[in-house]
């Protein structure tokens, strides 16, 4: 599986809704991703991609579309 | 007994989880591998405040109470880790909740709780309860700590 369908998949499984939903998301936009449902898609990147992430990323983690910036960090480049 | 399982007392209980009379429900914890498991136990006596009114007629332990010393087993899975002990906790989910047996004066609660996961102050993991050999309840648990939490939170 390459790293962008390992990186929606995060978002879908986590919060249980479709690809289609993923691309404009933001923390806190649908009520999945609370601070718990957050804590668990950082869980579930992690085990995806085999990383650890810092506590600061894990704050700035705030869309979708922050994530993949964030990701390029740990060398984990999403395309 | 394992070397790594501890016994807890009620002193030790205190001074590890914050819930105090009369919303403390465990008496002691007869095995404990911090982080991990442990096994503890409630002795319900009438002297329980909660009795002479569920019921008058037909005493027996409410739901909630049985909900709250499967918790409490369960937060003590990781606040009898060095690190954890005395947190506050928050309740985020409990599902699957089971009630089973009527658990009534005089009956002891046997808890076996296991701490699935810990991360970034997040505790999930399960519980259930016992009189004798009876099954009496059960449920899932997802408990923060905010402390450790809030941390991790990202900033609107």
């Amino acid at each position: 599986m390459n790293n962008i369908k390992k990186y929606n998949l995060s978002f879908t499984k986590t919060f249980g809704i479709s690809e289609k939903k993923i691309i404009k998301l933001k923390y806190q936009d649908i009520k999945e991703w609370d601070s718990v449902g957050h804590m668990n898609l950082m869980s579930s990147l992690e085990k995806e991609f085999n990383i650890q992430m810092k506590i600061d990323d894990i704050i700035d983690f705030s869309s979708y579309k922050k994530g993949k910036q964030i990701l390029k960090k740990y060398k984990v480049i999403i395309k | 007994m394992s070397k790594n399982k501890k016994k807890l007392d009620v002193i030790d209980i205190l001074k590890s989880q914050q819930n105090k009379f009369p919303l403390m429900f465990i008496d002691k914890i007869i095995s404990v591998i911090p982080g991990k498991e442990l096994t503890a136990i409630k002795n319900f006596s009438y002297n329980e405040w909660f009795f002479p009114a569920h019921f008058e007629d037909e005493p027996n332990v409410p739901g909630f109470v049985q909900i709250e010393c499967l918790a409490q087993a369960f937060i003590l899975t990781f606040l009898t880790k060095k690190e954890y002990k005395n947190y506050k906790t928050n309740f985020y989910n409990i599902t699957d909740a089971k009630f089973r047996r009527k658990i009534i004066p005089g009956d002891v609660l046997k808890i076996n709780a296991k701490l699935k996961n810990f991360n970034r102050g997040i505790a999930q993991g399960y519980c259930e309860g016992f009189v004798g050999k009876d099954f009496a309840c059960s449920g899932e648990f997802t408990v923060t700590v905010p402390l450790i939490f809030e941390k991790f939170i990202p900033k609107k």
